[in-house]
């Protein structure tokens, strides 16, 4: 490891790392990876310049629908496959605390914590990883059975933070610090601090957190005011009723989607309930950017795989009229009509 | 804060001037009948005449004015019981109560200072509360500064170990009147309910902080953390040894900040004798040598002996103590309500502790026991990548009556299964666990798989006749053995269980006709058998109804179904198996939305090829054109 050679830069190796994803070819990426590990390259920063950049792409590939969701997977699965060959290689010796790193639940993105845990590791925390979608009952019993210094949650769809919050506050019951991260709580991170709770921007931001004990336990106070008007619990209240109301509506002003399969009738139903859901989750933490992001993002996947943006326009039309009661959500769907505007507008 | 804050309503010495009670009455009972007409009462039978020269300054003295404005109303014919002394004017003689007797009576006292402030009266009430107040001279020259004062403190003042609140009204004439009010016993109560409030409050949040953390050791930090800065500078609890070491948690107080925690061991032996002698029960009275041992212990810190007092209490456990928190500070001697708040913080303390250590020994059991429960994942296996997803209906537990395995076989190649069993949580593990010893036993004596599952349905007939209870099973069984073109010859017995999915290279998605009937519930039952080819590449998929009868959708009533299962996993025939395993966890955890769900349990074999290595060009597979779990959100 304490190779002579000249310091190699990892993104030298990117576009063959990114190929033997594509070609899901994991002995071919452990090579790639641990070829620069021989060569002297930290493995922190093989993780931080390789993998991290690699599996952005990834995502990319698939959101530009270039790469099928099983590709994607597949190609998730070997950087998960490099990350652990990169963590037993360096094998580091655990000399502080332990440390558990966790998806929220029903939180499938578990490549980002996984860096963060090697990460961890690597500078010396005992870290025990438990994957992805941890339910909060599993985490919390095992926060009861192991003395850990501090928790490090994962959140990657800000629809989810509702559910989060009740996640963070479990932990906080039994009196571990947490730490949070992923795109999911925004990329400042204003909707950790909504919610008061520590955030890091990445991996050696989490590292630098958790090493500060104090700035670990001193936390704003959460800032969930908003919630005295109910809107929120109204939401999800309505939620199937919502989600039906648009069923009907969607029946009636496009008629050729009684033609559609039962596959993508679950894909349809299953959008209005995450537009429902990102809707309540930006009034959870009173910011409609979090509505209009969501908003973008799925007129652009959507784009992409052949649905025309007026779709959510109008769905969003329908909801606005739904939810006459909530004057918020309201004004929230009313912002996200106009990014569905502005988005389809870029692209076309 | 604490109790001790608030001392400041007990003087220490107030018990010396208790004349209120006893000697008040009498006295003023006595003034009433033997002192002569006051002075100022002169003033009394002429009020009209004063009437005009008070207007001005009136709104400042109600009370006196009242008497007076009343007059007039109540001119009429007063039928009003007879005026005993001063029926002398016109003005009937309502006016007439002697006014000082009535003066006498209220609670506050009258001192009435001429223009030069001369004493002209003290009343009875006064006259006790300020003894010094002599009628003829100055009133300066009582020496009770506050009494000349221009600022009035309206929380009064301290005198003769009383409390005592003043007011200061002008009268006709440049005169005065100073109106004295003993306020010692309200001050007092206020005091003592904002202590108690105090009080109520800090044990609420202890309530709430220690009822949490089932961990011993966060909950003996939570413990220490809290006592800082309320009931002391320095924290220090002592849990009861085990084995021989007792672990101790210290709290020092860190400005502006949380308290700092630290933690370490020490041999039962050498604990400093009163920590020793509170651990075996007895709560050490004599504290004057505590401050000593804790210095010698090392555990205050940049303290000295001189300077600080310290007190140990018992925190209760279940019979001895659970441990011994010991508290110490500079500012304030600990007094006795600061000791019963202290006991009271170590009752809750204790409480906590004790099922925070209850929790961990059973814990240790249910762990061992578990542990022997959660399925082991499939041994390696040449040719054979394996994919397992696992997801228990009572998460917490980690257990459930799912269950899957593989065990290698001395020809190279591997039993496998994945099944169910009948019921829920806990028992329903053990069942699994009794299953899973059993295959493990017979698979060395029978690979045929419909013979090792009519085998292993003769092995829980007996046992549950035994036992009296139904029990039963479904599950697919099946050995794998590699053959030379890597391919994967796969033979598989079911017992009622799901048909498993076989994803092909060419992208379709079969499922195996395999019929049977459930495992354990009548002997030599029908079993299915059914031999598959897996090419280098494809995968042979196995899953519980947890996924099938995953109840979501609309309105979370719908169940998943096997139409849904096989579209996801089209287009997946070349996901590696654990990757493909996951997918299945996902979407049906997806598709329940948080709702409740039974075990999930799914087993996938992928055919590698001799070299371990399947075969490239993913990049190869079509995508299929307007799939729709494409959509599901993964930014």
């Amino acid at each position: 490891m304490t190779a002579a050679t000249a310091p190699v830069d990892p993104s030298h190796a990117f576009a063959d790392f990114l190929a033997c994803l594509e070609e899901a070819d994991e002995y071919g990426a452990i090579e790639v990876a641990t070829g620069l590990l021989d060569a002297g390259v930290p493995a922190e920063r093989v993780l931080l310049d390789l993998v991290v950049p690699a599996q952005i792409e990834v995502g990319e590939r698939w959101a530009r629908n270039e790469w099928s969701v099983a590709q994607e997977h597949a190609a998730t699965h070997i950087s998960e496959r490099v990350v652990a060959a990169i963590a037993g290689y360096a094998d580091p010796r655990p000399t502080r605390g332990r440390i558990v790193v966790a998806c929220m639940d029903g939180e499938w993105h578990a490549l980002p914590p996984r860096l963060v845990a090697e990460v961890l590791r690597l500078r010396g925390w005992q870290v025990t990883f438990l994957g992805a979608s941890v339910p909060a009952a599993h985490l919390v019993s095992y926060l009861h059975r192991h003395d850990a210094y501090a928790v490090a949650l994962a959140c990657a769809l800000p629809m989810r933070l509702p559910y989060a919050h009740r996640m963070i506050e479990a932990c906080r019951r039994s009196d571990v610090p947490v730490v949070v991260g992923g795109r999911g709580f925004g990329v400042d991170g204003r909707w950790a601090r909504r919610l008061g709770v520590a955030w890091a921007a990445d991996a050696p931001g989490a590292a630098d957190l958790v090493a500060d004990e104090r700035a670990l336990r001193r936390v704003p106070p959460a800032d969930l005011s908003h919630l005295a008007d109910h809107e929120y619990a109204g939401l999800v209240k309505r939620r199937s009723e919502l989600i039906d109301s648009a069923v009907a509506e969607l029946r009636a002003r496009v008629p050729s989607v009684e033609d559609y399969t039962s596959a993508q009738w679950d894909a349809t139903v299953g959008d209005l309930g995450y537009i429902v859901d990102s809707l309540a989750a930006a009034v959870y933490v009173d910011d409609p950017v979090l509505f209009t992001d969501f908003v973008a993002w799925l007129v652009t996947i959507l784009a992409s795989r052949g649905v025309p943006d007026t779709a959510v326009a109008s769905t969003l039309g329908h909801y606005g009229h739904a939810l006459r009661d909530f004057p918020r959500a309201g004004r929230f769907v009313a912002l996200g009509a106009a990014a569905t505007v502005a988005t389809g507008g870029v692209r076309h | 804060m604490t109790a001790a804050d608030v001392r400041g309503f007990d003087p220490g010495d107030g018990r010396i001037s208790t004349p209120s009670a006893e000697r008040a009455p009498a006295r003023s009972a006595g003034a009433a009948a033997g002192l002569p007409p006051l002075a100022p009462d002169h003033r009394s039978p002429e009020p009209v005449r004063s009437e005009p020269a008070r207007s001005e300054p009136a709104r400042s003295e109600p009370v006196r004015s009242e008497p007076a404005r009343s007059e007039p109303a109540r001119s009429e014919p007063a039928r009003s019981e007879p005026v005993r002394s001063e029926p002398a004017r016109s003005e009937p003689a309502r006016s007439g109560p002697a006014w000082s007797e009535v003066v006498e009576h209220f609670r506050e006292g009258l001192i009435i200072c001429d223009a030069d402030g001369v004493v002209g009266h003290v009343s009875p009430v006064a006259e006790r509360l300020l003894p010094e107040v002599t009628p003829g001279r100055r009133l300066a020259a009582a020496g009770i500064p506050v009494l000349t004062e221009v600022a009035i403190d309206p929380d009064g003042f301290g005198h003769h170990g009383r409390r005592l609140r003043i007011r200061r009204v002008p009268l006709s004439g440049s005169r005065s009147c100073l109106y004295v009010e003993d306020v010692t016993d309200s001050i007092s109560r206020a005091d003592a309910l904002l202590a108690e409030r105090a009080r109520s409050a800090f044990l609420a949040v202890v309530g709430e902080k220690l009822g949490n953390p089932l961990h011993p050791d966060r909950a003996a930090a939570a413990v220490v953390r809290l006592t800082v800065p309320t009931l002391a500078e320095v924290a220090v609890l002592v849990l009861a040894p085990r084995s021989g070491r007792a672990r101790w948690w210290r709290a020092t107080r860190a400005d502006h900040e949380s308290p700092t925690v630290d933690s370490g061991v020490l041999p039962a032996a050498a604990l400093p004798p009163a920590i020793a002698e509170g651990l075996s029960g007895v709560e050490p009275h004599a504290v004057d040598w505590l401050v000593e041992q804790a210095v010698e212990a090392g555990w205050l810190p940049g303290l000295t002996a001189r300077e600080v007092t310290a007190r140990v209490v018992l925190l209760p456990g279940r019979d001895a103590p659970v441990g011994v928190l010991l508290v110490a500070r500079r500012t304030r001697w600990y007094d006795d309500a600061d000791l019963e708040l202290v006991r009271a913080f170590a009752a809750r303390a204790g409480a906590a502790l004790t099922t925070a250590i209850l929790y961990r020994n059973q814990a240790e059991v249910a762990d061992t026991l578990q542990a022997s429960l959660v399925p082991v994942e499939p041994a390696e296996t040449t040719g054979v990548q394996w994919g397992t997803a696992y997801r228990p209906a009572q998460a917490s537990l980690r257990i459930g009556g799912d269950f899957y395995g593989a065990h290698r076989l001395a020809d190279g190649g591997a039993v496998f299964f994945l099944g169910d069993v009948s019921g829920k949580g806990v028992e329903a593990a053990v069942f699994t666990g009794q299953l899973r010893q059993c295959l493990q036993a017979l698979h060395r004596v029978e690979s045929h798989p419909g013979r090792l599952v009519k085998l292993l349905n003769d092995a829980l007939l007996e046992t549950t006749q035994a036992h009296g209870q139904g029990r039963f099973a479904t599950l697919v069984l099946g050995t794998v053995r590699p053959h030379r073109d890597g391919g994967l010859s796969l033979t598989m017995a079911g017992g009622g269980h799901l048909p498993p999915l076989v994803l092909r290279n060419s992208g379709e998605v079969e499922a195996v006709p395999l019929r049977g009937m459930l495992i354990g519930v009548v002997p030599d039952p029908r079993v299915g058998e059914v031999t598959v080819r897996l090419a280098v590449g494809e995968t042979c998929l196995l899953y519980s109804d947890g996924v099938t009868e995953a109840r979501g959708g609309r309105r979370g009533d719908e169940q998943f179904g096997q139409d849904r299962l096989v579209h996801a996993v089209t287009a997946c025939h070349r996901m590696p198996a654990p990757a493909l395993a996951e997918r299945i966890a996902q979407v049906t955890c997806d598709w329940l939305a948080h709702g409740d769900h039974d075990d999930i349990a799914v087993l996938a074999l992928r055919a590698t090829g001799p070299g371990g290595r399947p075969r490239r060009h993913l990049h190869s597979v079509p995508a299929i054109p307007g799939t729709a779990e494409e959509r599901t959100p993964r930014p």
